[in-house]
Parts: C-alpha cells; structure tokens; sequence
C-alpha cells in the first residue's frame, strides 16, 4: 500500500466518527416526539371534526338532526371571543398557554357547555352541579357533574349510562346538543371526555370552609361559556394566599409540598408523563434557563432551603465535588484551555478547587511548579514571561505584581509561601535553609494601602502570616501591635 | 488499596443489610443509591514529560432512611438519615509519586482515599413546625459559599416570619486532596501528616491536621415568597501547631506557632425581593472580619418584562481571601468587578435562550510603576485591565431529547476564549436507550504563554441504557468517548463508563 493510501486509511475511523457524531446530532433534531405525533394526531382529528361538523373554535357551531347551529359553549370566551384577562384566574398571565401542563395535564372536552348560560340566565350556582367541591378532600377527585344533573332540565335520562336516552322532543335534550362529534349511527356512543387528575395535592372543602370563593381561584367562570385548562389555578395565585411560615398551623403555609407531590424522600416530585416541573422565571427568580448554571449561585446562596425542595445534596456534589468534569462548565480540551479562564475569573475556580491541594497537587505532578518533583528550572526553562517584564519592571499587567494584586489565587495554585516569602519576607527572616541562591529577604512590602490600620487586629487573632516574613522585633511589627 | 476497598465493601455491606432490615420493619423508606464512573484519560507537561495517566474509578454509595419516625402526614414532623461515601481512586498514579523518600514525591497523592461525604440525622418541622436540626457531617449553603462540617444544626422557626438557625462542629478537613473535597476549608494553606518527613521533604505540607472547631449562627426570613433574606456568621479556629517560617531560624531551627488562633470569621448578608409582574432585586455581601475588608458583593436587578422574558443587570465583586495562618491574604490589593446585563426569553415551554454581555474590570492601587517597597505608590492615577464577556445559549427540549448550543467569548489582558457547544440528547424506545452528541469548537490564547494558545475541536457520542430491574429501582449504564484534536495535545481521547443505580422502597 503507498504512503499516501496508508494515510486514507488511517484517516477513515476519524471521519466515520465525525459521520456518527453528526448523525446522532441529526436523530436528535430531527426525531419526532410521541407528543409531537399526539399533537398530530390531535389536529388531525381536530380537522377531521371540524369537516363532519362545523364546529372549530373559529366559527363555533354544531349541528345535529332537527337542532339549528349551536354555536355557543365551544370555547370558553363569549361568541368564540378571547377571554378578558380580568376573566381569568388569579396569577394568570397574558399568553401564558394556561397552567404548567405537569401540573394539569392536557385534557380533552368533548362537551359543548355554557357557563355564562347556566350561571347568568338562569341562576345556578357553581356548586348546583359541582356539589362535589364541598367535600372533596383530594384532588383526584372527579368534580364533574353526573349526567344525570342535566337530566332535570334536558329530559334526557342518564341513569344507566349503559343505554342513556335522549329527548326527542326536544333540541336540547338531544345527545348531539351537548355531545361533540356525536352521531347517532355509532351504536349510541359519545366521544369519552379526557380530565387527567392533576399532579397536585389539594383540598377542595378545606378551602370551601375557610370561605374562599370558587372565582379565587377559578376565575370568573359565570363569564365565560366553557371553562377550559386556562380557569385552572396558577401557583401565583395560590401564593396571594399561601404565605404563612411552617409553624403557621391552620393559616396557608409557602412550603411547596403543602400543594406539590413529594416523593418517599419527601422531595418534590419533579417529573411526569405529562412533562416536568421546573420553577418559573418569577418564582424566586429562579428560573432553570439557559443560564441557569452561570447564576444559580446568587439564588442558592441566599436560599438554599428552597433548592432543597427538589434537589438533595447529591445534585450540588455532582457538579461541585469534582466527581466527573461537568463538560457545560469544562468544555473541549479544559486541560488545556484552563490557565486562561483561572487567570481570568479564579472566583469561579474557587467554588469547586482548592488552590492548595488540587490546584497545586496536579501542577507538582506535570511540573509546572517552582516546588516540586519536576521544579528543575535550569533544564525547563521559565514559565513565566522573561524577567525583565515579569520582575524587574515597568509594572505592566505582564508583571507578576499586578497579576498578584489582582488574583493571588492563581499564584498560590502554583507556588507555596515560601516562593513568596524568598522576596517579600525582610532580611531578618527571608531566606535561611531555603536552598535558594536569593539568599535573604529583600523586604518587598506586599501590602495594599491602607494595611497598617487593619494589621493590629489581624496580628491579635492569627500572628502566624506575620512572624512568616517579619521578625517579632521587627519595628513595623511593633507598630502593629 | 487492599484494605480500603475491603473496608469500602464491608461498609457497603453494612448499608445493604440495613436496607434489608429496614424492609423488614416497613416503618421507614429506604433508598440505597450507587454510582461509578470509570475515566480514563492523559495528560502532558507542556514541556513533553511527565505524562500524567489518569485511572479514575470513583464510586459512591449512599443509604437514605426516611420517615423514620412514623408514617409521614405532608407537613407533619420528618426525621430522616442521608449519608454518601466516596471511594475516589486513581490507578493512573505512579507508586513513587507516593513515596516521600522518591523524588518523583507528591505531597498529598492517595491512590484510593475513603472519604464520607455527609451523613447526618435529619428531623424537620418538630414541635408543631417550630424545630428542625441536623445531627452528623452535613453542608452549608449560603452567601458564605459551600461548606461542610461535623457537629449539630438547630433552626427554630418562628410564625413571625423569621428562621433561627445556629450550629457548632469541626469544619470539614482533609478529604480528598486531588479531588477536591477539601475545598471546604480556606485556601492558602495546605495540611497533611508530616509523621515521618524531614524539614525539606514537603515544604507544602505547613501543618499537621488538627480539628478545626467551626461555630455559626444565621438569622433569615421564613414563609414569605416575595422575601428571602438571610444574615449569617461564621468563624472557624485553627489548633495545629505550624510552622511560622519555611526557612530556618537564626539559631537553625524551627518554630511553630500554637494555640486557637482565627481561620476564618465572616458575615455574609443576602437578600431576594421580587414582585412577579415587575422583576426582582437579589444582592449578597461578604465581610471577612480577619481580613477587615469586603470579600465579595453581588448585586442583582431582574426586569421580568413578560412571562417570556427575563431583562436584568448584574455586579459582582470577588476578592481572594484564605486561611488566617497562610500570607497570601496580604498580598491581594483589590478585587475584580464584573458587570453583565442579561437577557433570557423563553419562546415556549420547549424554547429558551439567553445572553449575556458584559466586563470585568480590575483597577491597581495607585501607579503600579511607582510602588517600591517602603513607599507608596502614586495615587494620583492607576491601572486598569478589562476583561470582555459573551454568553449565548439555547435550549430547545423536545418530548424524549433536546439540543442546545452553549458559546462564549472572553477576551482581555489575560488572553481570549471563544467556543462554543453544541450539545444533543435523545431518548429511544421510552427510554430504555438514550444517546449523546457534542460537538464543541474554542479557541483560545494565553497572553502570558502565547505558545499555549490554539483552536480545539472536540465531539463526545455518548450513549446509556436504562434498565429498571424492578418498580421501585432506577438504574442507568452509560459510555461516552470523547476525541479532541488541537496542536497541544495532538490527539487526546477520553474514555468515561458510568454505572447508576438506585433503589427506594
């Protein structure tokens, strides 16, 4: 083989990967989703709805054999109108695409119903129907009406929902006049109404007794004709109330598992078929976007109780105890990349490394250090700029005295006190037994300004940096003292 | 190595019996959780040798026990036990890099150090919600950073909205040198038994290891979601007798310094004050009462302009401290500012990005130029460097993956970082399968080594399978690889094989 196909042939295994890398990149976008394909197949009924019978929340309308367009009741705004925000729940936002789908799943109505009628015109309550809601202590509990509610009015007879019948004489007690899609040529079946339970824990009659009105939580449902998703409750509201401290017995506690789903641990239940929870933007202000991982310290410094919800510690020490290089954080070739970013910004560095032990533990074994098992520098040459520009001055930012006034922690990753002290400790104690050719201390005063008025009292709790570099009779020690 | 892996198993043993004694009682839950991760990778001295090899197998095991006291009502009293341990090795090591009498010694390598990562006795919301404590090795979170000690947490909360919270230990020392687990003391100083080793044999190793007592207390709000704030105090004590000089004294000795003297003092202050139709002010401060001087603020304005997006400012202010025994506290003038304005917008539930813009920027004390020992330095002008910084990142997650795009610029005195990440996970066959793609470009330069600077391109394909042997157990067993090609390295391959698995009944 020529050196040059034996060159193709090494090089194919790179580019086969490449290939696989980029595939799998591909699967990931352009795969699709069973919910997306639900979503499909949910529009696609939808169309298919919309072209048996008129109805579309555009032009709301059904029809049924005898029975003129019924165009109310389709959706929940009044003549498919949107709904006024006022209308809405308490903590509701414009646009907001109704509650957390984790929390209350999709749902599919398939009933026609007007609220506005039954509250409005003819003066029903909500818990004419809902009668439910005054005892419901969980929130799996079904609150829709029976059919056999509206038999009263509607003459139909739901009794035995196995052969329900309809009135015949009259347009509103017709199967079709509620019923979306219903077609008496299909064996007597309605479309079956979807209401996942949500995955909230909530006590209907705790409320009822404490006086709060359906509309603080539901909105104004006596406004609108069907009430969807959208008039279920947003956590913003329930924080109106929900505001009171643990030891707050009988009054609306904040702690989040007095509505969220904890599991055995006593965590938050985080995720669901219908999606995951994740706090919203103006909960805390902590929001898990993008960005989450750069400013998640201001928030969980400030509260970490409230982390703990969900998270254990096992999520901070993932990360932050250096088990496996977090690659958001550590991307590409870090090894190589890192004196950039610790020169940089070593506050970050010092949120999971310590200077000392692993910072300079690792640059001992490759030899980079001045102290070491590799510090031969005769043989390696220096690592730091030449000593004209790194030592001796002009004092530039290339000049390890700037650097060490900025960001000592970036020194200290590489040199021990003694590197330091070989210079900045004064002549009485600089030096001795260091083995060093530098001989005894220059007394190169390290100190930012304004140090002699704070010496005294860092003197009096820890004397040992002091007596490092100065001798106990040293003068400017005395002055501190 | 021997001793400590049996002593690893017998402890994972023991942990398993009482899972199986804890099912036989049904008065509690239980969670026993593993993890392993294998990596194995290179890396070279920039000037050719050595060549470090990396081995690691770290393997954690932690046992939870919860509800112990009873069956748990929602917001009735818990008590529970949360403990992990750490098996953290490295086989890449070389056996004389461990021997103090080779000169290949690095103070403070381990080839497989034990290490208990917290465990502590929980109970919460005690006396009808007013007492909650924690018993053991545990964790502090708060403005003073991340912090672990050994001792006893009290927290009396109160219906006056206000939360009591004070403890007393030993501060967390030792742990894993190369792996970072020490991070919980300060910095500056390094600790280690120095049975055994002559005066020039570990200039590193300053002090013995003696415990650290450690004492705090925090008073904070409660209750409120519009509010957050929490004051906290903290003060931790050396007691090991170190030496003062690394040179020897004037009589050809050396002296050590005894007694309690200050580690660490400081008191930190945050807050968090949002208003969900405006926005939120959020701001932190530490003062390190050793070093009298401010160590660090942050302050924070987020404008919520809508449900959608987030516009906010940020300024934030690091200054290095460490130890009170170690010197560099002295030699740190001032710290750096960073300033950023921000912007997230969430298209959808699916769609998110953000960016962020800003600069970090340090100014000297006075004329650098003119700052020589014994005189002060001009201070009628100074020096400045600025750093410039770029964030931008999306997210789009879809039902069973997502893809997201991370990039970043920096530039300034110190070099520039530009890169970016592209990052895809997918799931297949509900899970059971799940995979993994990167590809990721930087370049970057160091202005003080410019030989050291060079554009990298990486990718990583990674994948996992996820068997739930049983209702109650989660378990996952993945690989990834990773290449990554610049002129540095070459090429550099990296191997990492997890295994995760976990059981709550």
């Amino acid at each position: 083989m020529s050196p040059r196909a034996q060159r193709a042939a090494r090089r194919e295994p790179l580019w086969l990967l490449v290939f696989g890398c980029v595939s799998a990149l591909c699967l990931a976008l352009c795969g699709q989703s069973p919910s997306a394909r639900a979503d499909v197949a949910a529009a696609a009924s939808a169309s298919a709805s919309a072209a048996s019978a008129p109805a579309s929340s555009a032009e709301p309308a059904v029809a049924g054999p005898g029975m003129a367009r019924l165009t109310h009741g389709l959706s929940a705004g009044v003549d498919g109108q949107p709904v006024p925000e006022s209308d809405r729940p308490p903590g509701a936002l414009p646009n907001d695409n109704g509650p957390s789908p984790a929390v209350f799943p999709t749902q599919d109505i398939t009933v026609r119903f007007n609220h506005r009628r039954h509250v409005k015109d003819l003066k029903l309550t909500c818990t004419t129907c809902h009668e439910k809601a005054r005892t419901s202590h969980d929130s799996a509990d079904s609150l829709l009406p029976k059919g056999t509610r509206c038999d009263a009015c509607h003459g139909s007879d739901h009794r035995n929902p196995m052969q329900v019948r309809a009135n015949a004489t009259e347009p509103m007690g017709q199967c079709a006049y509620c019923h979306l899609g219903y077609s008496s040529s299909a064996g007597n079946r309605v479309a079956p109404l979807s209401l996942p339970k949500p995955n909230l824990r909530f006590d209907h009659a705790l409320h009822v007794t404490r006086n709060i009105g359906c509309a603080q939580c539901h909105g104004a449902v006596e406004n609108l004709e069907l009430a969807t998703r959208d008039q279920l409750p947003r956590m913003r509201g329930c924080l109106n109330c929900h505001q009171a401290p643990a030891p707050a017995a009988g009054r609306a506690r904040s702690e989040c598992r007095t509505c969220h789903l904890t599991d055995p641990s006593g965590m938050i239940k985080v995720s669901f078929a219908s999606g995951s929870l994740s706090p919203p933007s103006w909960l805390h202000d902590a929001g898990h976007g993008p960005d989450w991982i750069e400013r998640h310290k201001v928030v969980a410094g400030n509260d970490s109780r409230f982390c703990a919800n969900c998270h254990s510690e096992k999520s901070c020490a993932d990360c932050h105890d250096g088990r496996v290089r977090p690659r958001r954080v550590h991307p590409n070739d870090w090894l190589s990349m890192h004196p950039v970013p610790a020169r940089e910004n070593q506050q970050k560095c010092a949120s999971c490394h310590r200077d000392q032990s692993f910072c300079l533990s690792c640059h001992q074994r490759v030899g980079i250090t001045m102290s070491g098992p590799f510090a031969n520098l005769a043989e390696r040459g220096r690592f730091h700029p030449s000593k004209s520009e790194w030592t001796d001055g002009p004092r530039t930012p290339r000049h390890h005295a700037w650097e060490a006034e900025r960001n000592i922690s970036a020194c200290v990753s590489c040199h021990v006190e003694r590197d330091c002290a070989i210079c900045h400790a004064t002549a009485a104690m600089g030096g001795r037994g260091s083995g060093f050719p530098a001989g005894p201390g220059q007394g190169t005063n390290p100190h930012p300004l304004g140090f002699r008025s704070r010496c005294a009292s860092a003197l009096r709790q820890n004397a040992r940096p002091c007596l490092v570099c100065h001798a106990p009779d040293d003068p400017n020690l005395l002055d501190c003292r | 190595m021997v001793a400590k892996v049996t002593r690893s198993l017998l402890i994972g043993l023991a942990l398993c019996g009482a899972t199986c004694w804890a099912r036989e009682a049904r008065a509690f839950k239980s969670e026993i959780d593993a993890t392993l991760d294998a990596q194995f990778y290179s890396l070279q001295s920039p000037y050719g040798n050595p060549l470090v090899q990396r081995r690691r197998y770290t393997q954690t095991l932690a046992l939870n026990l919860y509800d112990i006291q009873a069956d748990r009502r929602p917001l009735g009293q818990t008590l529970s036990f949360k403990s992990r341990l750490r098996l953290d090795s490295d086989f890449g090591q070389r056996p004389e890099e461990r021997n103090p009498d080779s000169a290949s010694y690095i103070p403070g390598l381990v080839e497989a150090p034990l290490d208990v990562m917290y465990a502590y006795l929980e109970g919460q919301r005690y006396m009808d919600g007013y007492l909650g404590f924690r018993l053991g090795r545990q964790y502090v979170v708060d403005s003073l950073g991340f912090w672990s000690f050994d001792g006893a947490e009290v927290m009396i909360t109160t219906p006056a909205y206000l939360a009591l919270e004070a403890y007393a230990g030993f501060e967390q020392r030792g742990g894993l040198p190369m792996l970072s687990s020490p991070r919980f003391e300060a910095g500056g100083v390094s600790r280690g038994d120095r049975t055994g080793l002559g005066f020039g044999q570990s200039p590193s190793f300053l002090q013995e290891s003696k415990l650290a007592p450690a004492y705090g207390f925090a008073v904070e709000t409660s209750g409120l979601q519009w509010l957050h704030s929490r004051f906290t105090y903290r003060k931790v004590i050396n007691r090991d007798a170190v030496l003062v000089s690394p040179f020897l004294d004037n009589g050809g000795g050396l002296t050590y310094a005894l007694g309690d003297r200050t580690s660490s003092e400081r008191l930190g202050y945050s807050l968090r004050a949002d208003k969900p139709e405006l926005g939120a002010v959020l701001g932190s401060i530490v003062y390190d009462l050793y070093n009298q001087r401010v160590s660090q603020y942050n302050a924070g304005l987020d404008w919520f302009a809508s449900e959608r997006a987030v516009i906010a400012a940020n300024l934030d202010y690091f200054l290095p401290t460490f130890d009170g025994d170690s010197i560099f506290n002295w030699f740190t003038h001032r710290g750096t500012t960073s300033s950023t304005l921000r912007a997230d917008l969430a298209f959808s539930r699916q769609f998110e990005l953000a960016a962020s813009g800003g600069v970090r920027m340090f100014t000297t004390e006075g004329d650098p130029g003119s700052y020589v020992a014994s005189s002060a330095p001009d201070r009628s002008k100074d020096g400045r460097t600025y750093d410039y910084l770029g964030t931008f990142g999306g997210r789009y997650r879809f039902w069973d993956g997502s893809i997201a795009v991370n990039t970043l610029a920096e530039a300034g005195d110190a070099g520039h970082r530009y890169g970016g990440d592209i990052t895809g996970r997918k799931q297949f066959d509900g899970g059971y399968y799940d995979s993994l793609a990167v590809l990721s470009l930087y370049d970057w330069e160091d202005a003080l080594r410019p030989e050291r600077g060079a554009t990298s391109f990486s990718y990583v394909l990674g994948g996992g399978i996820n068997p739930n042997f049983l209702s109650f157990s989660k378990g996952r067993l993945g690989v990834e690889w990773e290449h990554t090609m610049n002129h540095l390295v070459g090429q550099r391959f990296r191997m990492l094989a997890t295994l995760n698995f976990s059981v709550l009944r």
